[in-house]
């Protein structure tokens, strides 16, 4: 839709698309279908002769004397072609239950704290570079923000100063949640460069207190009444 | 390759997606075109400036999030390093480790710099764009978000604008 937007107004545009059946029926000028998965657009995270195979792909499309035209990208990559829920990670971990096979040693805020190293080791490894950051809540806040979060699972939230006024609940308790596992993500792939993808949503979901947390999270949202809230939990856990 | 005369395949891998994933995808509801605006390149690539836009709910750290169905769009420089760049897109249907990972997965404003720095594009613009994409009814971005950014690119002397997904 952006691309028939910008043409119409006198730009030339080429676009990725990730669902054939979309781009199929939209009809954008000029469209490189390339057959990824969600979120892995390039194809191949840290692989720019890849990257730049894709980008020339899309580019040499800008040739094409008329249009609309669709194009199919050659290469396919080994990633998953779905991310790995959480019903499906505890179903496949604990068949007939959904909660987690067995207790945590640590609680969510411990678990923070133990994970630090690794979150650090991230940190220097990647320039600085985090996905943590939505909330703006400093990391040696989230103590406080567990509980709260705690409590809102148990369905009694405490007063909490971080909550801002101006944002509504459901998207804070997104940004929440997005930060906690960027945070546990950014840790385990530094921990374990090995595991990648759903290994990382398996691991996270079934054997994280944080995971467990974040699931009683979505479900109290689910269950809220609220039908924005209960969309945002679609977004934290499913 | 194929042109518009070219039969429309089935949503690729359908057989491989889970029912919820083959249902959203068939029920999401697109703006269906037969025909579309085209704009030749009045200049080849290597001479043209190059704008990124993208619909995967990037922005610079501190700026504001996305929220679901959020039409309007947040400015990123192109001369922004990686490190700036967050993602609050409102979906939980792709895997954010690979961004995580890498931001060129989605934005690939690296690789922009070097397909600049080899001669391969003209120049880059100034500032580069996202929106988030999955709206179910995208009026604004159609009428009044859209067309403020393809103001604000062809002020910028922009020809071409790579378009990437989430």
């Amino acid at each position: 839709m952006l691309a028939r937007v910008f043409e119409e107004a006198g730009l030339s545009t080429t676009a990725l698309a990730l669902i054939r059946d979309h781009a199929g029926r939209a009809r954008p000028p000029r469209a490189l279908f390339v057959p990824f998965p969600l979120g892995f657009a390039l194809g191949r995270p840290n692989d720019p002769p890849f990257q730049h195979r894709v980008l020339r792909a899309a580019f040499d499309l800008l040739a094409a004397e008329s249009g609309p035209i669709l194009a199919d990208f050659a290469e396919g990559t080994d990633a998953p072609v779905e991310v790995l829920q959480a019903s499906e990670a505890l179903a496949a971990a604990s068949p007939g239950r959904t909660t987690p096979v067995e207790p945590k040693t640590l609680g969510p805020a411990d678990e923070v704290t133990a994970l630090r190293g690794y979150y650090e080791q991230w940190l220097a490894d990647h320039d600085g570079r985090t996905m943590v950051g939505l909330t703006g809540i400093a990391q040696r806040r989230w103590r406080g923000l567990i509980r709260y979060l705690e409590g809102y699972a148990a369905g009694s939230p405490p007063w909490y100063a971080e909550v801002p006024p101006d944002l509504p609940l459901a998207r804070f308790l997104r940004y929440a949640a997005d930060d906690l596992k960027a945070y546990y993500f950014e840790a385990r792939m530094a921990r374990r460069p090995d595991q990648v993808d759903n290994e990382l949503q398996r691991w996270f979901w079934t054997e994280t207190a944080m995971g467990d947390l974040l699931t009683r999270v979505a479900s109290r949202m689910a269950a809220s009444g609220d039908a924005e809230v209960a969309l945002y939990a679609k977004g934290i856990a499913r | 390759m194929r042109g518009a005369a070219g039969r429309v395949p089935d949503v690729p891998r359908i057989e491989d997606v889970s029912d919820v994933t083959r249902q959203a995808w068939l029920n999401f509801p697109v703006f269906e075109h037969q025909d579309a605006p085209f704009v030749r390149p009045a200049r080849p690539l290597r001479e043209a400036r190059v704008a990124l836009v993208t619909t995967a709910g990037l922005h610079l750290r501190g700026d504001r999030p996305f929220a679901s169905s959020d039409q309007t769009f947040r400015v990123i420089p192109s001369s922004s390093p990686a490190m700036a760049i967050v993602q609050s897109h409102s979906s939980i249907g792709f895997d954010r480790t690979a961004f995580m990972r890498d931001v060129n997965i989605s934005f690939p404003v690296d690789r922009l710099r070097e397909l600049r720095d080899a001669g391969e594009i003209g120049s880059l613009a100034r500032d580069f764009y996202s929106f988030m994409g999955g709206s179910r009814a995208p009026r604004m971005m159609e009428r009044e978000t859209g067309p403020e950014v393809a103001r604000r690119l062809l002020a910028d002397g922009v020809e071409v604008v790579l378009l990437t997904p989430t």
